[in-house]
């Protein structure tokens, strides 16, 4: 069964076109990510998905109910952490979480015990009589998160979740998702961080100038382009500059310096091993690792992206 | 099926918007903006007016209440709706299972009954201060319960203008507020104005005003049928533009 289905949506801002007819289902219990470069259309389509904004045509399906025909209906059934956190700073953490259970009609014992249950999962009991104004950025997602599940949703809507959250913070934060996830939370992630997606989505829409270019798996995206494997090699003393000469080396179609390391482009990459030992002896370079990698979901959406801007050129 | 759901989603629907008005209870009432155009204000315009001036305090109190819950139950609206946009909080409430009109609902009750309560300050020091006595206390008390709703959807009509500044939205019903408060019978009587008088009939302020008076003093223009009628007409009007720019803000954001 599918808890989400998009049909033919479509956003029009005057003449431009945010959103331009993109189709696409959420299974229950899914972790779906939707990608796309700045301006792609990725907020535009959260927004008319829980009811913020209109679309100009198609539908938005929440568990069978159109969002805009029955959005009391629909909204019942998701909760929504955008990305800056919308949270009541002069309010505490207990009485933020108390407002959101209000809103859902929840009543006041299970407001509490949800509420109650939810700061303790977040680490954030010993805070709940402080006013959010004084919480830091990550403790603010936190409670923007417990609010956002305070309902116990089937559909959890987050937008860039991770955004600005320190390292920590973040890795907590997914935890939490995959843990949600697992016990059959419907989870539509929108995000620019590729290896979020990447680590978290069992699929991924991507998204190009308001169309939706692909919607597969991320490893099934990532083996449309195996032509893009590389060599990872890490060399001591790292010579900066280096990239002209490895260029140079057999069967490498592109060299770029990532940190202490350079990654060669190859469709051949046993034979840029090969030369890189080589190379190294010849100018006294020590190998200090060397790793042949596939395509990243990073490539892969790059391909994707391109090959999209390439086609809106054409035409 | 739809009759035996009725109830029930409207109880829904008050119960959620009595959280919003109980919220902006909580954030709104003693914001120093809130407190500046809904107390203050209204206070010393008065005082400015009545200083120097040998009017009876039954004549007097009933200006002031009127001109207290003309201005307060306004303010909540303009300073709780631009700072929600503001900080995205009144995307929380669109995204949640309640009408926009339950939204609405609940920040007109917010902005009522902070209204009726500053209400209680001019008529307490009435009554203790200048020993004034009330002619029909439960009039009194229906009258301020239909006005505070009546301004509070006139605040809520005006933070429908696309801002997220109080500031704005405060200096745009400013310039509103203030001409009416000059052709509503409170600082000129309507019978002092001769021909001009028939503009005090497209202010809710003059209703208002004729209301209370009638409700303190037992003196009334129009009689306190027609004050009901027209605070109501008023109300229903505010209630509706303010919806329609609300919704329409919404489907085109």
């Amino acid at each position: 069964m599918n808890s989400i289905e998009v049909e033919d949506l479509t956003k029009y801002y005057g003449d431009f076109c945010a959103v331009d007819h993109i189709d696409f289902d959420v299974e229950s219990g899914e972790f779906f990510g939707f990608l796309g470069p700045n301006g792609a259309g990725k907020t535009t389509t959260i927004r008319m998905m829980t009811g913020l904004s209109t679309p100009s045509s198609g539908t938005v399906s929440i568990m069978g109910f159109d969002i805009s025909r029955d959005p009391l209906d629909a909204k019942e059934h998701f909760g929504v952490v955008p990305e800056a956190s919308n949270i009541y700073e002069d309010l505490t953490a207990w009485e933020n979480l108390n407002f959101a259970g209000e809103l859902y009609g929840i009543s006041r014992s299970e407001r509490r015990r949800r509420a109650a249950e939810l700061l303790e999962a977040f680490d954030l009991s010993e805070f709940k009589d402080k006013k959010v104004k004084g919480f830091s950025k990550g403790m603010r997602r936190k409670v923007t998160l417990s609010m956002a599940m305070i309902h116990s949703p089937d559909i959890l809507f987050l937008d860039e979740p991770t955004s600005g959250l320190d390292l920590q913070s973040s890795i907590k934060l997914k935890e939490i998702l995959r843990d949600l996830n697992r016990r059959g939370t419907t989870i539509f992630l929108t995000t620019h961080i590729l290896e979020e997606a990447n680590t978290l989505c069992d699929r991924v829409g991507i998204i190009v100038r308001g169309r939706l270019a692909a919607v597969d798996a991320p490893e099934k995206l990532k083996r449309t382009i195996q032509a893009s494997q590389s060599v990872e090699v890490s060399f001591d003393p790292a010579v900066p500059g280096l990239a002209f000469d490895l260029e140079d080396l057999p069967a490498v179609t592109s060299a770029e310096k990532k940190g202490d390391k350079w990654r060669l482009w190859t469709q051949d990459p046993s034979l840029v091993a090969a030369s890189l030992f080589e190379y190294g002896n010849s100018r006294g370079l020590k190998i200090v690792s060397i790793n042949t990698l596939g395509p990243s979901l990073e490539d892969a959406f790059l391909a994707i992206v391109n090959d999209q801007a390439k086609g809106d050129g054409h035409q | 099926m739809t009759a035996l759901r009725r109830p029930s989603r409207v109880r829904r629907e008050i119960f959620r918007a009595w959280a919003i008005t109980k919220k902006d209870a909580r954030i709104y009432y003693l914001r120093p903006g809130t407190m500046m155009f809904g107390l203050m204000f209204p206070l010393f315009l008065f005082i400015s007016f009545a200083v120097g001036r040998d009017l009876p305090p039954q004549a007097l109190i009933p200006g002031l209440v009127a001109i207290t819950i003309f201005f307060s139950a306004s303010s909540v609206g303009p300073v709780a709706v631009p700072t929600e946009r503001r900080m995205k909080t009144h995307e929380r409430m669109i995204t949640a299972p309640i009408s926009p009109l339950s939204i609405l609902l609940g920040e007109i009750a917010g902005g009522a009954v902070y209204g009726a309560v500053m209400t209680a300050i001019p008529l307490i020091i009435g009554m203790i201060w200048y020993g004034i006595t009330i002619d029909h206390p439960i009039g009194l008390l229906a009258s301020v319960a239909l006005i505070s709703f009546g301004f509070s959807a006139m605040g809520i009509m005006f933070s429908a203008i696309p801002t997220e500044n109080p500031g704005d939205v405060m200096m745009i019903l400013n310039f509103v507020r203030l001409p009416l408060l000059f052709v509503s019978g409170i600082f000129i009587p309507i019978e002092e104005m001769g021909r001009y008088g028939i503009i005090t009939l497209v202010s809710p302020l003059t209703y208002a005003n004729d209301m209370i008076q009638y409700s303190v003093g037992g003196s009334s223009a129009f009689g306190p049928e027609i004050d009901a009628l027209g605070i109501a007409a008023f109300t229903l009007l505010f209630l509706w533009v303010g919806v329609t720019l609300h919704e329409r803000s919404r489907k085109t954001a």
